[in-house]
């Protein structure tokens, strides 16, 4: 009964950040928590996604090879339930993702272990694992225990650990694990890749807005430029999308969509109506430029600045060249 | 002695056929009148009573007046008026003729047409006619010359190139109504003509149309020959033309004539501004068919004149917006003759007759209603039909949820309730709690004014100067909830009701006052017109009117003479609605300030646009918004400095209008509060009011020092915390230390309730009751949680769309049932209800105290509980709740019941039995398809389908649905996921202002971008 076992996630033969992630969040409580720190890979070729995987902390890399690479909520319960079994991990570390909601407060509720998601700091307090997640929207934090508990089942906020930069010197152990008597539960049908064409505010991470501040509909180009450049989602406020600037997709506000996802919003030339607060104030870091140094826009702002808009981005755009 | 034969030289054959036509076209006409009133008597019963005999006196004055008709269109008003009197002395001089030969000769043998009163007679009739001739002749002139748009009936506003084929009708219609008159008219001075040609009384100059006509016609070679021709062919023509006109009144646009008489009696002075309620009797909530208006809205229907004031004043009309109100009343009228006022079959009113976005494109501003010259009652009519779309929940998704918005918090910006009170927080005096302590006015703030920062502003303002000015004011602070008046216009009656019924009980629960103020237009009218229907309320004063005062007593003096040039929007509630034009120009005058009218003023005014919920609905794209066409307007009088309102919703409509319509540079857009603030110079008043500097330092850094201490109280609880966690709340098992894994979490035991045989499929959908939680709070003595009383409650929006994913379901399998879960307190029945409301068949509530801040696994072991004993065959619930979002208890629910699930779904396909075909989303959009076999859980993301709406009314109506309550004392103090150590604020983020060129700002900022994204 020890260690910490990390769950991999992949998709369509990608390793995903969320990996790295959890591999980084494990070995920041590794020393007080006690090794090893295990990954387990589920896939039809799991041995693809080792290389990526073997980073500096990680001990052992157990790889299962199943039949389809596809995710399957129950094959990959089922993979981590006997996995858990086997080795008797103190904690087991998988991604508050769609895939990871998918199966992960299914094996907790079958080991009957511990079991918090979305949690965003980890920490260790007299050997026991204590995790950090938000309530009620996020304006407070919840410090959580796990008294008594054997196993310990976490879901990581993605985005939030660092994952370690250096390849680590893992060995490597195939693990079988005998699925037959698990049955064809799901039926794995297709994949359909998203519509490329249009924004997705509410799940932009970044997001370079616009708002009146920009001052004429000319220069709205050098603004989806900037926001090209710096990786941002272009969002703007009521006024420029019913002005048909841009269309009603990358309106962010009460009327268009709540930027939900979003950790760092960068206003530009918006004063911030009540409206439009509703669909940003929530974002982690608000970075607000704009002339008037009495609009509401600062009152949620965590950085601001009253500097000329076409000014400032062109300056912006120089820093980034 | 001076009279004249009438039936010159007409046979008795002719004689008997003209009075066999003539009474047959009184008995015509007679029929087609009470044909109309069969049709009215089929119309419901009116909502609001109506006080005929002031609308006699009123209708008699308007029309005799003719102010209706001369009202934004004083040509119109002049034509009409000659049509009008030289109609009318016309039917009144054939009335007299036919009242001497037919009632008092025959009768009485008494005779009076003859002598003097003949030659006045004479000479009023040939007056009158030329009066008529050259009335028409105008109208035609207008109609022909200057294509105005209100009389096109194009409806270009909805991009329509060509007349609908009524509307040609209506075009044929009026051209015929003004012709025929014409005709008719012009046919009687030739008969004169004629008559005095060949008769030549001495006293033809008593008839000097007449005379002249027949001097011309004799100039141009006509002899006694030829007239006594025309004067039988025309006597003939002229009077079976006359008997055709009468017969066609009822039928064309000529029965405005009886029509509007009967709508300008029955005109409700108040529309609008004190709507009907909903006539539960009636077996359905406002109009879905013809037949389910009332009788005086189908006399509405018949009264229009198709005259375009309406149309003209429409804003919506003005911006291109799919609604006229003529076209809308006209497509009703045509709508009810063809029904007669029964229900039609195979024709849906909204959808077909009238579009539902021509319902919501009304701002309810009352322009219509106001200009209308017979007496319409537009917005009464739209209110109707807009009552049946909530009830049906058909409206546009952002005003859906701004509805459920109000309902949870008492407000429209989703803001917590106890922010109402937040903008007094920068006031240098403190502002009493009414509910604390008396005083002498109560402040209705209202909902813009309470949470919009520019408005709040305004309201620091006024405090200021009420204060100054000695007023002794309270507010209701939190107690407070949006006056409704919007939420009745959009047509959420129940909603209106319940915020009535709120503000009512805080008003009467609150210690004294004597009468209310508001800056508020809205709130104005819902509280002054509407309010006392439902219980005693104080009087309401708007606060242009309390300043205006305060200036003429002397209790408000200007120090500064503004000497600005100013325009003055008046908002529509305040007066088009209640008549108040002239204190707020009062006010603007006593501060030296030019008043520059705007073309639309007064009861002219043009609506912002925000008006009847608009404000919650977004603006259909493409188009001019009112707002900006107003802008328009102010920009075009010559160099004004500002432009004044005095109501919150103005003030952000047209702040940002400015902007939008190109005109930041032209003028200001101000509240009148702040002008006088500046005028009475305000800011330099340090008043024996305002406290003390010295008070004010001290006052400050006590905030300080209390910030401070509260800073490290964090950790103070965290170390107390500690000490408790040796001995957590939840004992440990004895047996967990020596376990690695205790083996799978089971089913709570709950004790059995009665559950139905199963008829169909049963789909089980697990709701939350989700905590909403505003910016301020304070924790629990534990430090584990916020106080509950900082908490206000909804349903959670993802159980929503599972919820309406289930009610889908069952009713594409035309069969079965949907069971709502929830593990809550008492309170979450404010959720169940709604659920059920929504369509849920039954609803079941597990709880007991040890519940309270319960972790997933927990409440997944209760709802599994339910699961064992309802055996459904499928379960939805949300991805999440937005309180906690843990995005776990759904699958841990699953696995304890052994059951295949699926998490995150955005698509469902379920074959009724055994298969299900299912949609996931993974992140960055991709989707993953798969099928699995049923029963099964699923967890269902927002955007999957639009949830249903369930208005106030459905919800007090669903109490009657079954709701259990089941007992879940057998889950207190067993293992669950976590245990709380502490709660805690993060740090919070304050604007950290960059200072420099922006060049240093960029560099600063791009630094912060490489870190963060």
């Amino acid at each position: 009964m020890a260690g910490i076992l990390a769950i991999a996630e992949h998709i369509r033969g990608e390793l995903r950040d969320i990996t790295g992630e959890l591999i980084g969040a494990a070995v920041s409580v590794k020393d007080q928590l006690g090794g090893p720190l295990m990954v387990a890979v589920i896939g039809d070729d799991p041995g693809a996604f080792v290389a990526k995987i073997d980073l500096e902390g990680v001990d052992e890399i157990l790889t299962v090879s199943v039949d389809s690479s596809d995710f399957d909520a129950t094959v990959y319960e089922e993979v981590t339930c006997r996995l858990g079994t086997l080795r008797q991990p103190r904690v087991i570390l998988v991604g508050h993702t769609i895939n990871g909601m998918a199966f992960a407060p299914a094996v907790a509720a079958r080991l009957g272990g511990g079991l918090a998601t979305d949690v965003f700091a980890l920490d260790v307090d007299n050997g026991e694992i204590v995790a950090t997640r938000g309530a009620y929207g996020g304006k407070v934090n919840l410090e959580l225990g796990f008294p008594g508990k054997g196993v310990v089942t976490l879901m990581l906020r993605g985005a939030t650990f660092k994952a370690p930069e250096a390849a680590g010197s893992a060995t490597v152990t195939p693990v079988e694990v005998d699925l037959a008597g698990l049955g064809g539960v799901s039926t794995h049908l297709d994949y359909t890749d998203a519509p490329t064409a249009d924004v997705d505010i509410t799940k932009a991470e970044f997001i370079l807005a616009i708002g009146r501040g920009i001052q004429n509909e000319e220069n709205v180009p050098r603004f989806a430029a900037l926001a090209e450049q710096l990786g941002a989602t272009l969002g703007c406020s009521r006024p420029i999308a019913d002005a048909g600037w841009l269309p009603k997709a990358h309106q962010v506000g009460q009327s268009g969509t709540v930027a939900t996802a979003c950790k760092l919003y960068l206003a530009l030339g918006i004063s911030g109506a009540v409206q439009h607060l509703f669909g940003m104030k929530q974002a982690d870091t608000i970075i607000a430029i704009n002339t008037d140094s009495d609009a509401p826009i600062f009152n949620v702002a965590t950085y601001g600045a009253c500097t000329d808009v076409l000014e400032f981005a062109d300056a912006l755009e120089k820093q980034f060249n | 002695m001076e009279t004249r034969e009438l039936f010159w030289e007409i046979g008795p054959t002719a004689y008997v056929v003209f009075y066999a036509v003539a009474y047959s076209v009184i008995a015509f006409f007679l029929w087609s009148v009470l044909r109309h009133i069969l049709k009215y008597r089929r119309g419901a019963s009116h909502p609001l009573p109506v006080d005929v005999w002031a609308g006699i006196g009123r209708m008699i004055r308007e029309v005799l007046s003719q102010r209706p008709a001369f009202r934004r269109d004083r040509f119109a008003g002049h034509g009409h008026t000659q049509i009008f009197y030289g109609f009318v002395l016309l039917f009144i001089g054939t009335s007299i003729i036919t009242l001497e030969y037919e009632i008092t000769e025959p009768l009485f043998g008494f005779t009076f047409w003859q002598g003097g009163f003949y030659l006045v007679f004479s000479l009023v009739m040939d007056i009158a006619g030329v009066a008529l001739i050259a009335g028409l002749i105008f109208m035609i002139w207008r109609r022909a010359g200057f294509r105005l748009a209100k009389l096109e009936y194009r409806r270009s506003y909805r991009g329509e190139a060509e007349l609908r084929p009524p509307a040609r009708g209506w075009r044929r219609e009026d051209w015929l109504f003004v012709g025929v008159l014409l005709l008719i008219t012009v046919t009687g001075f030739l008969q004169e003509a004629v008559r005095l040609s060949m008769d030549q009384p001495p006293w033809q100059a008593w008839s000097p149309v007449g005379l002249g006509l027949a001097r011309v016609l004799e100039g141009l070679g006509m002899d006694a020959e030829g007239a006594a021709a025309v004067r039988s062919a025309n006597w003939w023509f002229h009077g079976m033309l006359s008997l055709a006109f009468i017969a066609a009144i009822p039928w064309y646009k000529a029965k405005h004539m009886i029509a509007a008489l009967g709508s300008l009696v029955i005109r409700d002075p108040k529309v609008l501004s004190r709507l009907p309620r909903v006539d539960e009797e009636a077996g359905h909530v406002g109009v879905a068919s013809i037949e389910q208006f009332s009788w005086k809205d189908a006399l509405n229907f018949d009264a229009c004149i198709r005259c375009g004031k309406c149309h003209e004043a429409c804003p919506a009309t003005t911006v291109g917006a799919p609604l006229s109100p003529r076209d809308l009343i006209l497509d009703l009228r045509e709508h009810n003759d063809a029904a007669q006022g029964r229900a039609p079959e195979g024709v849906s009113l909204i959808g077909d007759i009238i579009d539902p976005e021509t319902l919501w494109a009304c701002t309810s501003c009352g322009a219509c209603s106001e200009v209308c010259p017979v007496g319409i009652e537009h917005p009464a009519i739209i209110l109707q039909m807009r009552r049946h779309l909530v009830e049906q929940g058909e409206m546009d998704p952002q005003l859906q949820s701004t509805l459920d918005t109000v309902a949870n918090l008492g407000n429209s910006f989703g803001e917590n309730p106890r922010k109402r009170g937040a903008w007094t927080k920068d006031l240098e005096f403190p502002v009493k709690d009414i509910r604390e302590e008396p005083a002498d006015v109560l402040w209705f703030v209202g909902d813009y004014a309470s949470f919009d920062p520019r408005n709040q502003k305004v309201n620091q303002t006024v405090a200021r100067l009420l204060r100054s000015a000695g007023i002794d004011f309270a507010l209701l602070y939190e107690g407070e909830r949006t006056a409704g008046n919007d939420i009745r216009r959009v047509g959420e009656e129940g909603l209106f009701e319940s915020l009535v019924e709120h503000n009512l009980d805080q008003m009467n629960g609150a210690k004294k006052f004597s009468w209310i103020i508001t800056t508020d237009p809205h709130s104005y009218n819902t509280i002054k017109n509407e309010y006392p229907e439902f219980g005693e309320v104080a009087p309401i004063r708007h606060y242009s009117a309390v300043l205006a005062e305060l200036f003429e007593t002397g209790k408000l003096k200007p120090i500064k003479p503004l000497g600005k040039r100013v325009t003055f929007h008046d908002p529509c509630y305040l007066g088009r609605l209640n008549g108040e034009y002239e204190a707020s120009r009062a006010v603007l005058r006593a501060i030296g300030c030019e008043l520059v009218e705007m073309p639309r003023n007064r009861d002219n005014s043009f609506c912002c646009g925000a008006g009847g919920g608009r404000i919650w609905m977004p603006d259909p794209p493409g188009l001019e918004r009112p707002s900006e066409n107003r802008m328009h307007e102010a920009a075009a009088l010559d160099d004004i400095d500002y432009f004044v309102t005095c109501c919150p919703k103005d003030l952000t409509m047209f702040e940002d209008a400015r902007k939008t319509s190109g005109h930041e540079k032209d003028f200001v857009v101000t509240d009148l509060a702040e002008l006088v603030a500046e005028a009475i110079e305000l800011e330099s008043i340090p008043l024996k009011d305002v406290p003390s500097l010295v008070e004010r330092i001290t006052d400050a850094v006590a905030n300080q020092i209390a910030a401070v201490e509260a800073a490290p109280a964090a950790p103070a609880v965290a170390t107390e915390v500690e000490a408790t966690t040796a001995r957590p709340p939840t004992p440990p098992e004895p047996a967990a230390e020596a376990a690695w894994s205790p083996g799978p979490v089971t089913a709570a035991e709950l004790p059995p309730y009665e559950v139905p045989a199963k008829e169909g499929p049963r789909i089980m959908v697990a709701v939350k009751h989700v905590a909403v939680l505003g910016d301020e709070y304070a924790f629990t003595e534990d430090g584990r949680d916020v106080q509950e009383d900082y908490l206000d409650h909804a349903l959670n929006e993802w159980d929503d769309a599972a919820l309406e994913e289930a009610l889908l379901t069952v009713e594409r399998a035309g069969a079965g049932e949907v069971v709502a879960v929830t593990v809550g307190p008492e309170g979450a029945e404010a959720t169940l209800r709604k659920v059920l409301a929504k369509g849920a068949h039954r609803a079941v509530r597990v709880w007991n105290d040890s519940l309270v801040g319960a972790d997933p696994v927990t409440v997944a072991r209760a709802l599994a509980g339910v699961a064992v004993q309802e055996q459904p065959d499928l379960i939805f619930t949300g991805v999440q709740s937005s309180d906690h979002a843990h995005g776990a208890t759904g699958t841990v629910l699953a696995r304890i019941l052994r059951l295949p699930y699926a998490a995150v779904v955005i698509y469902v396909e379920w074959d009724g039995a055994s298969k299900l075909v299912v949609t996931r989303e993974l992140e960055g959009g991709v989707r993953h398809r798969f099928e699995l076999p049923s029963p099964a859980v699923l967890t269902v993301q927002t955007g999957i389908n639009t949830p249903r709406y369930a208005t106030m009314r459905m919800i007090k109506q669903a109490k009657d649905k079954p709701l259990v309550v089941v007992d879940g004392s057998s889950l207190a103090g067993t293992p669950a996921g976590y245990v709380v150590r502490r709660m805690y604020t993060p740090p919070k983020s304050q604007a950290e202002m960059l200072e420099g060129s922006a060049e240093e700002v960029a560099a600063a900022i791009a630094k912060i971008i490489r870190e963060k994204r």
